[in-house]
């Protein structure tokens, strides 16, 4: 593996946020990743950052294309997801911020440095979300 | 709407999720951004390079263009050199610290103490290159340096407002020339401007136009003619759905 990217000793769960500097969405993608791979799922879940996908990083590839894939994106572009599909990889769920906001009003995110609460709260339900997801894909790579 | 006779400087940070630097490059640039030089500076998102389209990837010809990266993979000036332009200056926040006995920057989510300072330290050398860089003269058209006399200074504007080109890039526009499907970089900018000094779509207009599409795009040689006559068509059809008769 990258020395950039951790070892890992079983499957887990590659999570790919959005890399956006200047816009609370792209924050709130990278605190629910954060929130998932920290918090929620260490054991289960790993991140592997747009920037080496972007230049084309051997190892980062092989994390996307030989595992299931979650991308967060901020905005309607979707880089994460059009990312790890141009580099081979399965995604087996994308989650856009807005779309996740629509079902959670009354937490509205502000800031971009600093999440007010409810871009924290925001990104904590998203990252909830994602675990349902993350544990989904792992019974189903036992099982299957 | 972009300011197209400003010269602006473009940061473009790696951003790195995994690693604690790639937090220091995005605070930083975001520092520089909000605080530093608001009416200076834009950014752009590094996947757009590839994710975006044409407008995208003249982000680093069309804006002399700083690479901030917080590892020595460095994502951002590599990418950005492949993809879009060759960045005017290159910043490693790993080698910042250590050149300047900073102490080690810690936490991926929320930096501790020396982290801060180095996104403060990081943020003052980006700001010094942007000083630079405004000093020089830029070739959009080349996405290079011109070697002459530096640029006049302008006065700076009152708003402070982080300008992030995610979703926006450079405006671009597709046109028929010769038969030919063209992307002309700027050129909703430039129709907009022409609009906005009280230009008609008429022949005193075509070499404006001409001129002012040749400083972001190459014209090959012998097709002046073909691209002044569909540029024109192309302002004709702007200016008639701008109904500025009303």
């Amino acid at each position: 593996m990258s020395k950039k990217l951790k070892n890992i000793d079983k499957p887990k769960v590659v999570i790919v946020p959005c890399s956006g500097i200047g816009k609370t969405y792209g924050t709130v993608s990278r605190e629910a990743a954060y929130n998932l791979i920290e918090d929620l799922r260490p054991e289960t879940a790993q991140l592997v950052p747009l920037s080496l996908l972007v230049l084309g990083d051997k190892n980062a590839r092989q994390a996307v294309s030989g595992s299931p894939t979650i991308t967060i994106d901020g905005c309607k572009l979707a880089c994460a997801t059009k990312m790890v599909q141009e580099s081979g990889g399965n995604v087996a769920q994308d989650f856009a911020v807005l779309d996740v906001y629509r079902r959670y009003r009354q937490l509205k995110p502000q800031g971009i440095a600093n999440l007010n609460e409810g871009g924290e709260l925001l990104a904590h339900a998203l990252a909830e979300e994602a675990a349902e997801v993350v544990d989904q894909l792992i019974a189903g790579g036992q099982n299957g | 709407m972009v300011d197209l006779l400003k010269k602006k400087v473009g940061i473009v940070a790696c951003s790195g999720e995994e690693l604690t630097e790639g937090t220091v490059t995005r605070l930083a640039a975001l520092k520089v951004l909000e605080e530093l030089r608001p009416n200076e500076t834009v950014t752009i998102c590094l996947p757009l390079f590839l994710a975006g389209g044409e407008g995208d990837r003249a982000f680093a010809r069309f804006y002399p263009t700083i690479a901030v990266d917080g590892c020595d993979l460095r994502c951002a000036a590599r990418a950005t050199e492949l993809y879009s332009g060759k960045p005017a200056a290159s910043l490693l926040v790993s080698d910042l610290v250590a050149e300047n006995n900073l102490d080690q920057p810690q936490g991926i989510r929320r930096l501790n103490e020396a982290g801060q300072q180095a996104v403060d330290f990081t943020a003052e050398r980006i700001a010094e290159r942007v000083d630079e860089l405004l000093g020089k003269r830029w070739d959009r058209r080349a996405g290079e340096f011109i070697a002459s006399e530096p640029e006049p200074t302008t006065e700076p504007e009152e708003t402070k407002q982080a300008t992030c080109s995610c979703g926006s890039g450079i405006p671009v526009q597709e046109i028929q020339i010769d038969g030919h499907a063209v992307t002309i970089v700027a050129l909703p900018l430039i129709f907009a401007k022409l609009l906005a000094d009280g230009k008609t779509p008429s022949n005193s207009t075509e070499r404006d136009l001409l001129e002012m599409v040749r400083i972001y795009n190459p014209i090959p040689v012998g097709e002046n003619e073909v691209y002044t006559k569909a540029l024109l068509d192309a302002y004709q059809l702007y200016y008639q759905q701008q109904d500025v008769t009303a």
